[in-house]
Parts: C-alpha cells; sequence; structure tokens
C-alpha cells in the first residue's frame, strides 16, 4: 500500500496501481510523441519540437499544427472517453462485456447518422450532433426500462441486447432507404474514423471528458462500493439508485460524445477496462482505463494510417480487428482459468 | 423502558404485493444486546433490512433517534448504523485489506480518501475479528467462516453505535462461533447496542440481553433471555417440544429439545 497525504488531500492506493497509472501514462506520453513525430512524411522529434515551439519551417508547422495534432487530441479524447465509458458499464452491469456495443447505445448513435445522412446529405456537424443524440436517448430509454427491477445488472444487459436488436433492424430499414452514395457513406461513418478531424471536434470531445472525469471523481468511491452488493453499498451510506442514475447518464454522454467525432470505433470500450484490470491487477481504475482506452485509439490509429500498401485505413477497422481478437483470447483465457463458461 | 434509539412504528413490511410483516412495532433497546430469533422465513431478515433502511416500509415508520430514517442523510445514517447483510457478495479479486477499509467510506471525503484515523481503526478491526495475517489475500480465496469474519470486521471499521447483524455466527466453526460473541458482548459492554439474527437459541440465551421472538412477521415474545425461553414460547414459536434446563456455565436456560421431537419427523 501506499498513502499519499498532501494537507488534506489523503488517498491509499496498492503499489501496482500506482505502478500502472504512471506506466501507462508514461507509454501514453511515449506514444503521442512518436506519433506526432512520424506519418507519411517523418519529421523526427526535433524538428517537431521547433515546430511546436513556432520556429520551424512552414511545411513543418502546417503538418503539424493542421494535420497531426488536431487528429492525435481527438484520437486521446476519444479513446479515453470510450475507455470511462466502458469501466462505468461493466461497472454498472456487474458483466464483463457491458459495453456500449452490448447495450445498443452504438446503435442508436448509428440510428441518428444515419437519419443525418438521408435527411441533411452526411453535413458532418448533423451527423455528429444526431449520433450523439442517438447514443444519449439509447442510454436513458435502457434507463427508463430497467427502472426500479432488479438492480443485479442481468437485466440492464438483457433490455440492452433488446433495445440493441430492435435498432439494428431499424438501420437496416434506414440503409435500404439510402441511395448507394449514401449508404457507402454511412458505412463509412459506422466504421468509425479520425481523419480529417480539426480542434474544434478535439475540444467537444474534450470537453465531454473533462466534464465525465468530474463526475466520475465525485462518484468513483460510491461506484467501488457498490460493487459489494446493494445491501452493503446502502449500509455503507451510498446513495445507490441516483448513484447508479448518474453513471449511466454519465457514460452514455461519454459515448455520445466519442461516437459523435470519431464514429464507433469498435472494441475499444470493452477493451480497455479489461486491460486495465490485468495491469492493476484486477482493482478497477478508472484512470488507468481512460488512458488504455487512449492508448488503444492512438496506436490504432497510427496503423491506420499507415495503412495497407499506399491506402489510409479507417481507424475504426483497426481497432475492430484488434479488438476482437483480443476478446477471443480472453474468452479462451477464462475458459482456462474456468472462471467464465 | 429504556430510550430507544432505533424502533419501528406501526411498519407494514414486504416485497411487492407479499407482506411479510403488518403492523409491526418493534424497539431497540438502547445499550443492550438484542437477539431476534425465530424459524426460517418468519421475517427476521426483512426486519433488519427495514431497521437499516434497505427496505422502506409500505405503512409505518421507522425511527432513527426519534426521526424517520427515510429523512435523515444516508451517510450521517451509515455513521450511526451499521449493518451486515446475510449473504454479502465480494467483488472479484478484492482484497481482505481494500474490503475492511471500505467499511470507511461513510468518514471519508472527495479529499480525505485515507486518513490516519482510517488506518488504525481498520487495524483494530482486522485484529477484533482475527484476520490480520490475512490481509493481503484474495477475499473469494477464503473459506466461508474467515469470509464471514472479513465482513464483520467491514461493519465494525465503520465504527457506528448501533450495529445489526443478520446471522453473524454463520459459516463459523464452534470455536469462532463463540469468539464473535465474545466480540458482540464486549463490544456491548463498551456501550455500543448491539441487535443480532441468531438461529442457536442457548447461545442466544447464553449472550442477550434482550431477545425478541418472532413468527409468521409478528413478534410473539419479547424481553429478558431469562423471561422468553420456557418451554412454551419455545413451542409456541418453532413448534418443537424441549425442556428447559439451567445451562451448567452460565446459568442462562438451555433448551434441550424432547427426545420426541425426532420421531415425529
Ligand atoms: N428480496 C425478496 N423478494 C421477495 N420476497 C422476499 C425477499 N426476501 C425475502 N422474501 C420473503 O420474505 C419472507 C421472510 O424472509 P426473511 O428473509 O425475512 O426471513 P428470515 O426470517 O430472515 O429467514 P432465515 O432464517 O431463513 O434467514 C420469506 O417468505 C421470503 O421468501
Ligand atoms: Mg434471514
Amino acid at each position: 500500500m501506499t498513502v499519499i497525504r498532501l494537507g488534506g488531500y489523503s488517498i491509499r492506493l496498492r503499489h501496482r496501481v500506482l505502478a500502472a497509472v504512471l506506466g501507462s501514462l508514461a507509454a501514453l506520453v511515449a506514444l503521442a510523441m512518436w506519433s506526432a513525430a512520424t506519418g507519411s512524411t517523418s519529421l523526427g522529434l526535433e524538428r517537431v519540437w521547433y515546430a511546436l515551439i513556432g520556429q520551424g519551417t512552414k511545411g513543418d508547422e502546417f503538418i503539424l499544427w493542421t494535420l497531426r495534432l488536431p487528429r492525435l487530441a481527438t484520437g486521446l479524447a476519444v479513446g479515453a472517453c470510450m475507455g470511462l465509458a466502458g469501466a462505468l458499464f461493466q461497472t454498472l452491469t456487474r458483466n464483463p462485456l457491458g459495453s456500449p456495443d452490448l447495450l445498443g447505445l452504438t446503435q442508436g448513435a448509428t440510428t441518428g447518422a444515419l437519419i443525418a445522412i438521408i435527411v441533411t446529405g452526411a453535413s458532418l456537424q448533423t451527423t455528429a450532433v444526431l449520433a450523439a443524440a442517438g447514443s444519449l436517448a439509447t442510454g436513458l430509454l435502457i434507463w427508463a426500462l430497467t427502472r426500479g427491477g432488479d438492480p443485479s445488472g442481468y437485466r440492464l444487459v438483457l433490455v440492452g441486447i433488446g433495445v440493441s436488436a430492435i435498432l439494428a433492424g431499424v438501420n437496416g430499414y434506414l440503409l435500404t432507404r439510402t441511395t448507394i452514395v449514401d449508404a457507402f457513406r454511412a458505412v463509412y461513418w459506422f466504421t468509425g474514423d479520425l481523419s480529417g478531424r480539426d480542434f474544434t471536434q478535439a475540444a467537444a470531445v474534450g470537453t465531454v471528458l473533462a466534464a465525465g472525469v468530474l463526475v466520475i471523481a465525485l462518484l468513483s468511491r460510491g461506484l467501488d462500493s457498490l460493487r459489494l452488493g446493494e445491501a452493503a453499498a446502502t449500509g455503507l451510506g451510498v446513495h445507490v439508485g441516483a448513484t447508479r442514475v448518474t453513471a449511466l447518464v454519465t457514460a452514455s454522454i461519454l459515448t455520445a460524445g466519442a461516437v459523435a467525432v470519431a464514429g464507433p470505433l469498435a472494441f475499444v470500450a470493452l477493451a480497455a477496462p479489461h486491460i486495465s484490470a490485468r495491469l492493476t491487477g484486477s482493482s478497477r481504475s478508472f484512470t488507468v482505463s481512460a488512458v488504455v482506452g487512449a492508448l488503444i485509439v492512438t496506436a490504432a490509429d497510427m496503423i491506420a494510417v499507415a495503412g495497407v500498401g499506399d491506402r489510409q485505413l479507417p481507424t475504426g477497422v483497426v481497432t475492430g480487428v484488434v479488438g476482437g481478437a483480443y476478446l477471443i483470447w480472453l474468452l479462451i483465457a477464462h475458459r482456462k482459468k474456468g472462471v467464465m463458461s | 423502558m429504556t430510550a430507544s434509539p432505533l424502533a419501528a412504528r406501526e411498519a407494514t413490511l414486504g416485497y411487492g404485493r407479499n407482506v411479510i410483516s403488518a403492523d409491526l412495532t418493534v424497539d431497540i433497546p438502547e445499550g443492550e444486546f438484542t437477539v431476534i430469533m425465530g424459524p426460517n422465513a418468519c421475517g427476521k431478515s426483512t426486519l433488519l433490512k427495514a431497521l437499516a433502511r434497505m427496505l422502506k416500509p409500505s405503512h409505518g415508520t421507522v425511527l432513527l433517534d426519534g426521526k424517520d430514517i427515510h429523512h435523515q442523510p444516508t451517510r450521517a445514517v451509515a455513521r450511526r448504523l451499521g449493518l451486515l447483510p446475510q449473504s454479502p457478495t465480494a467483488p472479484d479479486g478484492i482484497t481482505v485489506a481494500d474490503l475492511v477499509a471500505r467499511g470507511r467510506y461513510p468518514h471519508q471525503g472527495i479529499l480525505r480518501q485515507w486518513s490516519a484515523e482510517d488506518e488504525r481503526v481498520t487495524g483494530e478491526a482486522m485484529e477484533a475479528t482475527d484476520i490480520a495475517d490475512l490481509a493481503s489475500r484474495g477475499v473469494d480465496e477464503l473459506s466461508g467462516g474467515q469470509r464471514q469474519r472479513v465482513w464483520i470486521a467491514m461493519v465494525l471499521a465503520q465504527q457506528t453505535p448501533l450495529l445489526l447483524l443478520d446471522e453473524p455466527t454463520t459459516y463459523l466453526d464452534i470455536t469462532h462461533q463463540i469468539e464473535v460473541l465474545e466480540l458482540c458482548a464486549k463490544l456491548h459492554r463498551e456501550g455500543r447496542t448491539l441487535v443480532a439474527v441468531l438461529h442457536d437459541l442457548n447461545q442466544a440465551a447464553r449472550y442477550a440481553t434482550h431477545l425478541i421472538a418472532m413468527r409468521g412477521g409478528a413478534v410473539v415474545a419479547e424481553g429478558a433471555p431469562a423471561d422468553i425461553v420456557t418451554a412454551e414460547t419455545v413451542r409456541e414459536v418453532f413448534d418443537l417440544p424441549c425442556r428447559i434446563i439451567d445451562d451448567p456455565e452460565s446459568g442462562t436456560p438451555l433448551v434441550i429439545p424432547s427426545a420426541r421431537a425426532r420421531n415425529l419427523v
């Protein structure tokens, strides 16, 4: 155990958690620098530094400030949002598969985006707004449908799967109503991508992230106690109902923010909390989940930019492949230990 | 009767439409070690849940210090009253020290997350329940009895003047049962008010200073163990013919089920 005391502030952390926080942050900083320095034109750290402080060449500054940093910043914020949303959903459902994909928030966002694409012909802004609205509305719908029921989390998962199936049907129908061009745009959108993002979008997700971090900081100890079961948590003085609703709404907002800007990057929200749990030795850490989410998206985006041959890939293709492989590995590893059937 | 820090007033308790107790009035006397006994499914846990504000009465009220418990801030209540649920579940992978530390939740804040006081109190709670040497073990790799003592330590770490324990001796071997009861007796001597559900009538008679006997959701007898543990009450509450003798060790009533009782089955 490490106890940190600073004036009135005190916190107790396991060594392993502290090491995981510092280690993953260091890895993120290194990866971000590498990402800024490489790409179709390799700048190297020295030129990046000069461009960063405004003493580089015009060309270098353009590459860094217009092409790379906005994309990098967007990816970091989107990844962190998804890592946090995933950790919240898994805590709420008490289920290792709890994620925006499983609960239908992704499908809700896609419904919103499809409507935007059909009605407005895919203006980026409308798509983002309607996707966020779709994801949020789905979160609220799930909350309304599970209110007052069995609090174990199973109900949340089952209702989520049901809502998700319905929305998948709606989305399939909407796709049949599009032109071939719009259908292509839609498919591209729900693969998820970070290309061409600017600082406005980075700032939008950044704001959502900051708000989410604040709420989670207030909520996390209550959520930790909720893992002891409803009765024990109430006994400890946790507002069980309020904590649950706030967590669900926060997770939905974080998902909405991320999906609005980058599309539903598959599996990030699912994988981040699991990798985080491996690193911390199974205590849940929202911080590590967020950092791991940012790491996954940044790494995936670097691979996407490098592309196959001379074609870049949409970021979501890479997160999907990497995340899917990870999920299968997780299931196999758990089966060996006999934890999951 | 002494003042009552915790009481149910004409409370109707149940789950949905299924009423377990109607118009139940119970006073938990201050500074006593109250034991609730009664057959399975008679509503003991339900009463305890209601007293600990986990279950809201559909009619009537539960009073903590004379005021409706549901109208008081839940964290303030958690500093007055601690509950050990009947079958608590520990999250995967949590260590003993971490679980006991959760008991400090109502005393902590967003900034003050781990004070020297927290450290001391959790240490004492683990000493008292004889689990200090398990501190870094995972709760899911402990035996049922060890796990039960970890949960008791968590409730102790909450440092509440009122303690509600639902079957604290379940899963424990006879030595640890007595240890837990002796611990309860010690807490009682130190001035805390305890309420425990126990199934062993002889232990109840020996350790309780106040007994509440329940059947079918209602209180059928209440008072000092020497007055309550009689052959008539035991038959009335448990349908069990028995003889009562003096416990040679403590002088409290000792229930000896009649030999006939076995032949009846
Ligand atoms: N969560 C619940 N939902 C619905 N019914 C319940 C619930 N918990 C208990 N009951 C019912 O309420 C009745 C009283 O249960 P309670 O748990 O209070 O019994 P108890 O006296 O504690 O029994 P035991 O000695 O077995 O612990 C039982 O008939 C039980 O089926
Ligand atoms: Mg019970």
